[in-house]
């Protein structure tokens, strides 16, 4: 086990997981003396029936105060306003939030405000700005994916002042993280792909990028290896409830271990794909991770190396020479892409130049890729990554994952 | 892997570990909104400098803190309630405990009085009682731990306690606390912490977020205690065992203890023997009893022990076998780093094989489930003659 000069790991969150864990969240609230939950969702969770078994579940437990469903795609500083005044105008003691991640991040945004007593949520931002508990959150994840139901951190747009704040403090933790596996169901095959994908790039960079620790480690491991044993089955197989349970676990495990070590230039090179072309966040993690993986190959391959256990299990571990065992992990990598390509009737794309949108015309056209390269320049992520990269270097796998080529080992930048 | 249809989890423990980790002290306490800390130690720390690192720590930060440096072996009510004036007079609010053991535990029922009144202690005795989060907690620990330090529980006189929210919120191991002790103290807090993660990775309350803190607990010890125990110099390898002590406090506080657990409890207090050692006598013979039960998880058990690469080479009907047969290859290897002191046997450790019965008895009234008076004989008694 690796014992780093320097580490710190936390997470504060209560873990409750089954296939009937949120007929436990009375009990919960009751324990964080709260029973009047203002629940807090977005249209198309709503519209997926969750809120519904949400409700009855809880119904006879608690009061429920406000349901509050109309959370915008993107986290907006009015929305937060608006629930924070519907919280204090029904009573409510305590947030529900149900959804994914922008859903989360407007939760603990009202639950700043209310907390505080406070009108203007930008006294707050920044790091460790808060500074006592908040009021009870239970966190209700609906894909298997953000691990946002784990993470310090929120992010609040301001879209009338263009502003981004980012909010980080252990206050902003939920409580409370409920698992269950009737909120997964009813993903849709290409959501459930990607979002797997976004789960199994925070574990795997967690393991392989530089400020990993032993927790995050251990974190990180059962994460793909519950990942390596169902993403590909609930994709094929919807209903599959052990399946989905499983994935639950592991978008929480993989969320503990990144929120505790950071990721790496898969995600810098995400979040300015996300930007520039509005590509979904898992999408591009899911093109982007064999590429991160072959990029950083000369640093961090015995990381990789090692990933192939609980990857691809126990028997091709085995069977896999230690020298080829890091590409056996990019392979298979890239073979869940195709898998989950053709699980889901070709909706979960392999490479960019796949990614449409929903009138079938493509996302990122091969002319925006430099716009992409030179916004990746300016993100923190690249912090942790093992091996540096410049303008060339980012365009260049931002090439490549376009094509859906591999990397050409002897153009990579070794520093 | 493991994945069960249901399961809860939580640890309110933030660690920091390594090099200069005190130094982020004032900063960690300035989050919990605390600012002036009261101190509790031993004597025997303080003597051999430890308090002084800490001191150091707050040099240049403008926080005062308050040092008790003579908290006892056996802290009793009294001194609880002198602690208790000591720190409501000092105008203190939060509580730093540096070392393990009674020192850890004074902290603990401390918090309880002074997160509300002295007189509450006794009402909160019993499990699951305490209703609210306490003040803050730090953790400073040193390799003179007993393994329990990071847990739910704390024990004063005849009463026992157990509450996740008796569980410090941060946890700060600084090489420079983890300064050598003897064999036997070694030995025991991490015994103790093997005991506690393998019961944890193997039980029947078995979940991904314990076992990943029983996982990484499991492999430090594995690799770390017999060179530890071979020469104390090594550093590293004294850091990387208070670092299972504390993920393995961590993962036994989401878990009923195990047969192990209890057994090796019961052996210790009738024959006055620490309890690590003893769990770590009963442990491998206990898992070959439970291979043919209901409920538990031996097999996997390997990876942790062994790691990747023997996990994948053994077939799988040779794993549980494997996993234990690797337990006491590591008592004979700590019995030989020990030069014997660490012993592989109840008989070795002087355990009178006529009490057995008494043990046992004991033990399983003790118990509120799984295991009875007759099976608990039939280890202790192969646990008595050794492998
Ligand atoms: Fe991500």
């Amino acid at each position: 086990m690796n014992l780093p000069g320097y580490y710190e790991f936390c997470c504060r969150v209560k873990i409750i997981a089954g296939h009937d864990a949120l007929e436990k969240i009375p009990d919960a609230l009751a324990y964080l003396r709260a029973r009047t939950p203002m629940i807090v969702s977005d249209k198309g969770v709503a519209g997926a029936g969750l809120i519904d078994i949400v409700t009855s579940a809880i119904k006879d437990g608690v009061t429920i105060g406000a349901v509050a469903d109309d959370v915008t795609p993107d986290s907006d500083l009015q929305v937060v306003h608006r629930l924070a005044r519907l919280y204090r105008e029904k009573r409510c003691d305590s947030l529900i939030a149900v959804g994914g991640g922008s859903v989360m991040d407007t939760a603990k945004g009202v639950n700043i405000l209310i907390s505080e007593n406070a009108d203007d949520l930008m006294k707050f931002s920044g790091a460790n700005a808060l500074k006592r508990a908040l009021k009870p959150l239970i966190a209700i994840p609906t894909t298997a994916g953000t691990g946002s139901e784990v993470t310090l951190v929120a992010v609040v747009k301001d879209h009338e002042r263009h502003l981004k704040m980012a909010f980080v403090s252990y206050f902003l933790l939920p409580d409370v993280s409920v698992l269950d596996s009737r909120m997964t169901l009813s993903l849709p095959p290409a959501i459930t792909a990607a979002t797997g994908m976004d789960a199994l790039a925070h574990a795997v960079e967690a393991y392989t990028c530089l400020a990993k620790n032993p927790l995050s480690d251990a974190h990180a491991l059962a994460a793909i290896n519950l990942i390596g044993e169902n993403l590909v089955r609930v994709t094929r197989d919807p209903g599959d409830k052990n399946g989905r349970l499983a994935m639950a676990n592991a978008a929480t495990l993989a969320g503990i271990a990144f929120s505790n070590s950071m990721v790496g230039m898969v995600h810098t090179l995400g979040h300015s794909a996300g930007s520039v072309c509005g590509v979904p966040h898992g999408v591009c993690m899911a093109i982007l991770l064999p590429y991160g993986l072959e990029y950083n190959m000369h640093k961090n391959g015995h990381l990789t190396a090692e990933l192939l256990f609980p990857l691809g299990g126990a028997q091709v571990y085995a069977a896999t020479p230690e020298g080829e065992r890091a590409d056996k992990v990019i392979a298979l990598v890239r073979r869940i892409n195709e898998d989950l390509h053709e699980a889901s009737g070709g909706r979960h794309p392999r490479f960019f130049r796949e990614v449409v949108d929903r009138e079938g015309k493509q996302m990122v056209p091969r002319e925006k890729l430099p716009e992409i390269a030179k916004t990746a320049l300016s993100d923190g992520s690249l912090f942790y990554n093992p091996e540096d990269l410049d303008y060339d270097d980012f365009l260049m796998v931002m090439e490549t994952s376009w094509e859906g080529e591999p990397l050409e080992r002897r153009k990579i930048k070794k520093g | 892997m493991f994945s069960p249809d249901r399961y809860e989890f939580f640890c309110p423990v933030k660690t920091n570990s390594g090099s200069r980790a005190l130094e982020h002290l004032p900063f960690e306490l300035d989050t919990m909104n605390a600012t002036k800390p009261f101190v509790i130690t031993s004597q025997k720390d303080a003597r051999r400098g430890l308090v002084d690192v800490i001191i150091d720590a707050f040099k240049d930060s403008g926080v005062t803190i308050g040092i008790f440096d003579g908290a006892p072996a056996a802290p009793g009510m009294k001194l609880i309630k002198e602690l208790f004036t000591m720190y409501r007079d000092g105008g203190y609010d939060s509580l730093i405990a540096v070392g393990g053991g009674a020192v850890v535990d004074t902290a603990k029922i401390l918090n309880i009085a002074v997160s509300g009144a002295p007189e509450d202690i006794e009402r909160y005795a019993g499990s699951d009682l305490i209703t609210k989060p306490l003040k803050p907690l730090v953790l400073v620990p040193t390799l003179s731990g007993t393994g329990y330090e990071s847990s739910r529980y704390a024990c004063i006189d005849t009463l026992s306690f157990s509450s996740c929210f008796l569980m410090p919120h941060l946890v700060v191991i600084d090489p420079r606390m983890i300064v050598f002790e003897d064999v036997e103290t070694t030995a025991a807090a991490s015994l103790v912490t093997l005991t506690h993660a393998v019961e944890v990775y193997t039980g029947p309350e078995k979940n991904p977020l314990s076992d990943s803190y029983a996982y990484a607990a499991i492999r430090f010890v594995m690799e770390n205690l017999v060179s530890v125990i071979r020469d104390p110099r090594d550093g590293k390898g004294r850091l990387a065992l208070v670092n299972a002590h504390n993920a393995a406090g961590c993962a036994f506080s989401n878990s009923t203890p195990g047969m192990a657990h209890r057994l090796g409890k019961a052996v210790g207090d009738a024959c006055q023997l620490s309890w690590g050692l003893c769990m770590g006598i009963l442990l491998p013979h206990i898992l070959e009893r439970q291979t043919s039960e209901d409920g538990y998880h031996i097999p996997g058990l390997l990876l942790p022990l062994a790691g990747f690469d023997v996990y994948a080479e053994t077939p799988e009907h040779m794993k549980v076998q494997k996993a234990i047969g690797i337990l006491y290859d590591f008592q004979r290897d700590l019995f030989e780093a020990s030069r014997g002191a660490i012993v592989r046997s109840l008989k070795d450790a002087e355990v009178p094989e006529e009490m057995l019965r008494d043990i046992a008895r004991k033990a399983a009234g003790r118990s509120s489930t799984g295991f009875d008076a007759d099976v608990s004989l039939m280890v202790l008694e192969q646990a008595w003659k050794g492998k």
